[in-house]
């Protein structure tokens, strides 16, 4: 065995020329590619990340707009169910003032019709018994006319009874 | 056994068989590595990018282990470069090995590989090994282990002086002759732990080949069970390297 401290030079030599080469041409580019791959799997977890915070956001946000439109389509109804209610009432109302108008004018008109029922056989009442009297006045000669008459009168009051 | 081809050249005694061993080391590694990173995708990886961004990913989470997250990315590559330089290197002496015999005097550019006195010494033959791991050589080794070492005190020095300075002198000052041995033993370990394990590794390869046809099996398994120690061993060097580093560096308040 033999010791040549020239191997030990040209080790050196060489580690070092190999270093240098490895780092230069193979080893700096893979490092790099490596590096990219990592930075690539980060921003590719941070966009999931975020789009599934957006996505979460936006249900969030549709669920409250449902939300509110399932309240306001609520409200809808209700106000649709009162103002009918209202107007329903309204119409009731109204045909029953109807109602009562007509009775009264029926009634007012019949009173004003009896009225002047009244009115017109008290004027022939009177008429007649002017008649009569006049007629009375006409054959008060004699008895007997007299009583002839009444007899007449007997006998028209008998045949129109 | 094995003779490693050694030319001296302008004074320089250059071994063939590691400096082979470490260009192709470095030539796998760099041509495995561009081939993952051919075609990068970030949404349709390649299976051999997949394979890639996991030693990444590996590597990572044990640097991740020893020092703060932050700090962690500067010294990926690093351990990248570690792990996978060594890891190829454990198991570049594995499936096969080149050897040559020579019965007479063997000169390689004018420089005596194998001299006749070392072929009359062994029996009228030598084997020269050319094949072989570069982390089975100690002085290879040395090598990864002193820039780990300049690495240490560059950065402890550059990032953190003031606690790196002081903690020569922890916990009393009397230590500080202990803790320069530790800094010393760090990349002394280092190498030889490395060492130790994937020569043995080889030198047992060599015995069994000895055996012959019934040593298949054994060599088999054995085999087997190297890849698994050159794992280890590449795991080792590269999380030790980053415990140091971390020391060095990571100052934590009480």
């Amino acid at each position: 065995m033999s010791f040549h401290w020239e191997s030990t030079v040209i080790a050196i030599i060489a580690f070092v020329l190999l270093y240098w080469l490895l780092n230069k041409y193979a080893f700096g580019p893979l490092f790099g590619v490596m590096e990219k791959r990592r930075q690539l799997v980060n921003e590719e977890i941070e966009a999931a990340e975020s789009s599934r915070r957006e996505a979460e956001q936006q249900l969030a946000e549709q669920k409250r707009a449902l939300e509110e439109a399932r309240k306001e389509a609520q409200e809808i109804i209700e106000s649709a169910r009162r103002t009918s209610q209202k107007q329903a009432d309204e119409i009731i109302q109204a045909a029953r003032e109807e109602a009562n108008r007509l009775k009264n004018e029926a009634i007012r008109e019949i009173q004003n019709e009896k009225n002047n029922a009244i009115a017109a056989l008290r004027r022939q009442v009177s008429g007649l018994s002017v008649q009569i009297a006049s007629k009375i006045l006409e054959k008060q000669v004699d008895e007997k006319a007299h009583e002839q008459l009444v007899d007449q009168y007997l006998r028209e009051v008998g045949k129109t009874s | 056994m094995h003779v490693f081809p050694v030319v001296q050249v302008g004074g320089f005694n250059l071994d063939l068989s590691s400096i082979l061993a470490i260009v192709v080391s470095g030539l796998i590694c760099f041509v495995l590595a561009k081939l993952a990173t051919r075609n990068l995708s970030i949404r349709n990886p390649s299976k051999l990018q997949n394979f890639m961004e996991w030693v990444v990913d590996f590597v990572h989470n044990t640097i991740a282990s020893t020092m703060p997250l932050s700090k962690v990315k500067h010294f990926l590559g690093l351990g990248m470069t570690l792990i996978l330089f060594i890891f190829v290197s454990n198991l570049l002496g594995l499936p096969f090995g080149i050897v040559t015999e020579h019965h007479e005097e063997f000169k390689l550019f004018g420089s005596t590989v194998v001299s006749q006195e070392y072929i009359d010494e062994h029996g009228g033959h030598a084997h020269v090994a050319w094949w072989k791991s570069p982390t089975a050589d100690i002085m290879v080794n040395l090598g990864l282990a002193v820039v780990v070492f300049f690495l240490i005190h560059f950065l402890g020095l550059k990032m953190n002086r003031k606690h790196y300075l002081a903690h020569y002198f922890k916990p009393f000052p009397v230590f500080f002759p202990l803790n320069l041995i530790e800094q010393v033993a760090r990349p002394v370990t280092l190498a030889v732990r490395l060492y130790a394990n994937i020569y043995a590794g080889e030198l047992l390869i060599a015995t069994i080949l000895l055996l012959g046809i019934p040593g298949i099996p054994l060599l088999a398994v054995w085999q087997g069970f190297s890849i698994f120690v050159g794992a280890v061993q590449a795991f080792l060097f590269t999380i030790l390297t980053m415990v140091y580093i971390s020391q060095a560096i990571v100052h934590e308040d009480h």
